[in-house]
C-alpha cells in the first residue's frame, strides 16, 4: 500500500510548532495547528480536513488557503503535495447568496 | 428552451477575448462571460509597455492592448455577458451562471475555458491583518481604481509581478521601502529589476518575511535572512517602517470548472489540466487557453486564445482542417519565439546559465544585486567598449529575452537583434545615432540611455526613460543616482522631451560631470542641494 493511503500509519506524536497558532484559513479562521491536528486525529486528504474542520469551506471557497492546507498536509505525512488530491470540485465555483441560486430561471427567452 | 450558443467563452482575459474574435470571425456565434464589471482580465491593469516583437504588440501598454481587443470583439459580433459570474460547469456542455441576481443556464456545442489564475499566498504572523494583499490587488486598487494601497510598501517577491508592481507603485507616489525573496537570485528580468533599483529602492534576496506588525492594520514588517534550505537564521531580524505587504510569490491556475466537468488534469492530483495539441481537454469541445492552461504571459495568453478559438471553430464545422492547421501552426511559430531564451519554460527556475545564447558571460551581479556592476557593463554588446565621438545609445540589455522594438525603433540601423528576438540588441560602432531617443522611449525594458560625451569640456549628458509626473523643467537640479540606486554627482535637467510616439515615456536629459556619464542612470530632484 502506498504511504499516502496507509491509515494505519503511525505519526508519532502530536508536538506543538511554533508558528501553530497562524490562521490558515481565513474566512473561517482554521489555525495551522488545527489542520495539523486534524491529520494526526486521522484526516489524510483535503476533503476529510475540510469537512472535519470547515477550513476552505469560508467565502473565498479555498481560493486562498487551498494550497496552504495541501502543503500542511503533505509536511505532516511526510509526502509531495503533488500526491494530495483537491476537494471534489462542485458548484456553485463562486459564493452565491441563497435567493441568487433559488431564483432559478428555466427558460432563458 | 435553453439559451444556446455555437460556443461559450469563459473569462474575458485577454485569452478569453482573443479566443472569442478568432472564432467569430471565422463565423461561429460566441458568447463570452466574465464576472467584472467590465472586461479584459487583467489587462487593463497594465500600465506598462509589453516585450515581444511587433506581432506581439511589444512596446504597447497592456491596457491599450485590451481597448484593441475590445474593439474587435465588438466587431466580429462576440457576445459580453458582464457581471456574470459563472458557478458551474456541466459534461453537457451547459454553465450556470449568477447574473442580475438570477441563476441562468446557457448551453453551447463547444466551451473554452480562460478563468486566468489566482495569487498564491504565504502565511506568517500577522498576515491576516488589513494592509497584507496580493500584489496583483495592489495594481488593481491603484491601476484600475485610482486609490494608493498605501503609502510604505514592503514587496515580498521579485518575480516579474514584484517588480512590475514595485515600480507602478513608485510610480503611483508610494514609497517602496524594500524588496525581499527567499530566493537567492532575483527571480523576474533583469531589466525589471534594475529599473527599480536605480530609484534607490533595496533589494533582499535570501530574506523572508517574519512578521506583519500593527493590531488594527499593518504598522511595520519583520523580515530575517534564511539558509540555503529556506530556514530563518536567528539573529538576522530586521524590522522594517511600512503600512502594506504585498505579496508576490507566484500565480495558481484556475482551474476549478474544468474539475467540475470532469477533464483529466496533468497530474491526477494538480490544477494543471491536461491538453493535447489543439489544446483541447479530456472532454471533447472542451478547450483551454492562458493562464489557467499555463501560467505565462498576457502576449502568450492572446495567441494560446487564438488557439483555441480556431480550435473549436474546426470542431464546430465553421473551419476547415487544413486552414485551421495551418493557422495553427503559424501562432505556434509565434509563440515557440516568446518561449525561447532564459526565461523559457526549459529553462525556468535554472541557476546556473553562466553564458548568453551569444556566449556573453551573464552577468553576476544582475541577479545577485538587482543591477548590472560598473565592471561588468562594458562586457555586453549594447554597450560601446571604445569612445564614440558624440550622441550614441547604451543598451543595458544583458539577458536572453523575447523583445525587440530597439531594433524598429532605430530608422538609422545603429542597433540589431537579428531574427531571433531573444538575441541581445548590439550596437553598431561606427553608428550614425542622431539622439532622437526614441530607443530609449520605445525600450520595455527601459534599458536603454543615450550618452553624449562630447556635450562640452567638463561636462556630458545622458538622456534617460522617466516615467514619473511631474517631469522635472529644464534648468531642475538634483542628484543623478548610479544603477545601484547610490548618489554619484549632482545632475541639471537639460530638457525633458515627450511626444505620442514614446507614448507617456519621456525622455529626460540631463547634464553629468563627464566622468560620470556611465554611471548617472537615474535623476531625483527631491535630494537636491
Ligand atoms: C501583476 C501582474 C503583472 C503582469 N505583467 C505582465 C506583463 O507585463 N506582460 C505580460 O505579457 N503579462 C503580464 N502578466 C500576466 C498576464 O496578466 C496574464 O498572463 C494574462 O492576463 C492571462 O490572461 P487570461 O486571459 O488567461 O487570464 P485573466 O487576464 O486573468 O482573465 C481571466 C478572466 O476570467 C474571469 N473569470 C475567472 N473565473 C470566472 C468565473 N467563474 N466566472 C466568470 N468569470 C471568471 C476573471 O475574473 C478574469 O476577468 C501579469 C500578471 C500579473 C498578475
Amino acid at each position: 500500500m502506498n504511504k499516502y493511503m496507509d491509515r494505519n500509519r503511525s505519526l508519532g506524536e502530536f508536538v506543538h510548532g511554533e508558528d501553530d497558532d497562524i490562521i490558515i484559513c481565513r474566512c473561517e479562521e482554521i489555525t495551522k495547528g488545527e489542520i495539523r491536528r486534524a491529520v494526526h486525529e486521522g484526516m489524510m486528504t483535503m476533503t476529510e480536513v475540510k469537512r472535519y474542520l470547515r477550513a476552505g469551506m469560508g467565502l473565498c471557497q479555498g481560493n486562498t488557503c487551498g494550497k496552504l492546507i495541501k502543503g500542511i498536509i503533505a509536511r505532516e505525512l511526510e509526502i509531495s503535495a503533488s500526491q494530495i488530491e483537491e476537494c471534489t470540485a462542485r458548484g456553485p465555483a463562486r459564493p452565491v447568496e441563497i435567493n441568487v441560486l433559488g431564483n432559478e430561471v428555466e427558460s432563458n427567452e | 428552451m435553453m439559451k444556446r450558443y455555437d460556443l461559450i467563452v469563459i473569462g474575458a482575459g485577454p485569452a478569453g477575448l482573443s479566443a472569442a474574435i478568432q472564432a467569430a470571425k471565422n463565423g461561429v456565434k460566441v458568447a463570452v462571460f466574465d464576472e467584472n464589471k467590465s472586461p479584459g482580465g487583467q489587462l487593463f491593469k497594465q500600465i506598462h509597455k509589453f516585450f515581444g516583437s511587433k506581432e506581439h504588440k511589444a512596446k504597447v501598454r497592456g491596457f491599450r492592448i485590451g481597448q484593441e481587443l475590445l474593439k474587435e470583439a465588438e466587431q466580429t459580433g462576440v457576445m459580453v455577458h458582464l457581471n456574470a459570474i459563472v458557478m458551474g460547469l456541466y459534461n453537457n456542455k451547459e454553465i450556470m451562471v449568477n447574473e442580475n441576481d438570477q441563476t441562468n443556464h446557457y448551453k453551447a456545442d463547444s466551451i473554452i475555458i480562460a478563468t486566468g489564475a489566482r495569487e498564491n499566498m504565504i502565511p506568517f504572523e500577522g498576515w491576516t491583518l488589513p494592509g497584507v494583499m496580493g500584489a496583483g490587488a495592489a495594481q488593481t486598487m491603484m491601476n484600475l481604481h485610482g486609490v494608493k494601497p498605501g503609502s510604505k510598501v514592503l514587496m515580498v517577491g521579485s518575480g516579474n509581478v514584484g517588480l512590475v508592481v514595485s515600480y507602478q507603485l513608485l510610480q503611483a507616489g508610494v514609497e517602496v521601502v524594500a524588496i525581499i525573496d527567499a530566493a537567492p537570485r532575483v527571480g523576474g528580468y533583469g531589466v525589471h529589476a534594475s529599473k527599480v533599483t536605480r530609484t534607490g529602492v533595496p533589494l533582499y534576496l535570501s530574506h523572508t518575511i517574519v512578521k506583519a506588525e500593527g493590531t488594527e492594520t499593518v504598522s511595520g514588517a519583520v523580515i530575517a535572512q534564511v539558509n540555503s534550505s529556506f530556514q530563518k537564521i536567528e539573529g538576522t531580524e530586521k524590522h522594517l517602517d511600512v503600512d502594506t505587504i504585498c505579496i508576490a510569490v507566484g500565480l495558481s491556475p484556475m482551474s476549478k470548472l474544468l474539475k467540475m466537468a470532469g477533464c483529466k488534469m496533468e497530474e491526477a492530483a494538480g490544477d494543471i489540466p491536461g491538453v493535447d495539441e489543439n489544446n483541447q481537454t479530456s472532454l471533447e469541445g472542451v478547450f483551454i487557453a492562458g493562464d489557467v492552461a499555463k501560467i505565462e504571459e498576457a502576449s502568450s495568453a492572446m495567441i494560446t486564445g487564438r488557439i483555441s478559438g480556431i480550435s473549436a471553430g474546426r470542431y464546430l464545422g465553421y473551419i476547415d482542417d487544413e486552414v485551421a492547421g495551418n493557422d495553427i501552426s503559424k501562432l505556434k511559430n509565434s509563440l515557440a519565439q516568446l518561449h525561447k531564451g532564459m526565461f523559457s519554460p526549459e529553462n525556468k527556475g535554472r541557476i546556473d546559465i553562466e553564458e548568453t545564447d551569444e556566449g556573453y558571460k551573464t552577468s553576476e551581479s544582475l541577479l545577485k544585486k538587482g543591477y548590472i556592476d560598473d565592471n561588468e557593463i562594458l562586457s555586453f554588446p549594447g554597450v560601446p567598449k571604445k569612445k564614440v565621438v558624440g550622441i550614441h545609445p547604451v543598451i543595458e540589455c544583458v539577458q536572453n529575452i523575447p523583445c525587440n522594438p530597439c531594433q524598429d525603433a532605430c530608422k538609422n540601423g545603429c542597433i540589431k537583434v537579428g531574427e531571433i528576438i531573444t538575441k541581445l540588441p548590439a550596437v553598431d560602432p561606427d553608428m550614425n545615432c542622431i539622439g532622437c531617443g526614441l530607443c530609449v522611449a520605445l525600450c520595455p525594458g527601459q534599458a536603454i540611455f543615450l550618452v553624449d560625451d562630447d556635450y562640452s569640456d567638463d561636462y556630458a549628458t545622458v538622456t534617460l526613460p522617466y516615467e514619473f509626473l511631474p517631469y522635472p523643467k529644464a534648468g531642475t537640479k538634483g542628484i543623478a543616482l548610479s544603477r545601484e540606486g547610490k548618489r554619484v554627482c549632482e545632475a541639471e535637467v537639460l530638457y525633458c522631451r515627450t511626444n505620442t510616439a514614446m507614448d507617456h515615456t519621456a525622455l529626460l536629459t540631463i547634464k553629468v560631470p563627464k566622468e560620470m556619464s556611465m554611471k548617472a542612470r537615474f535623476f531625483t530632484a527631491k535630494e537636491a542641494l
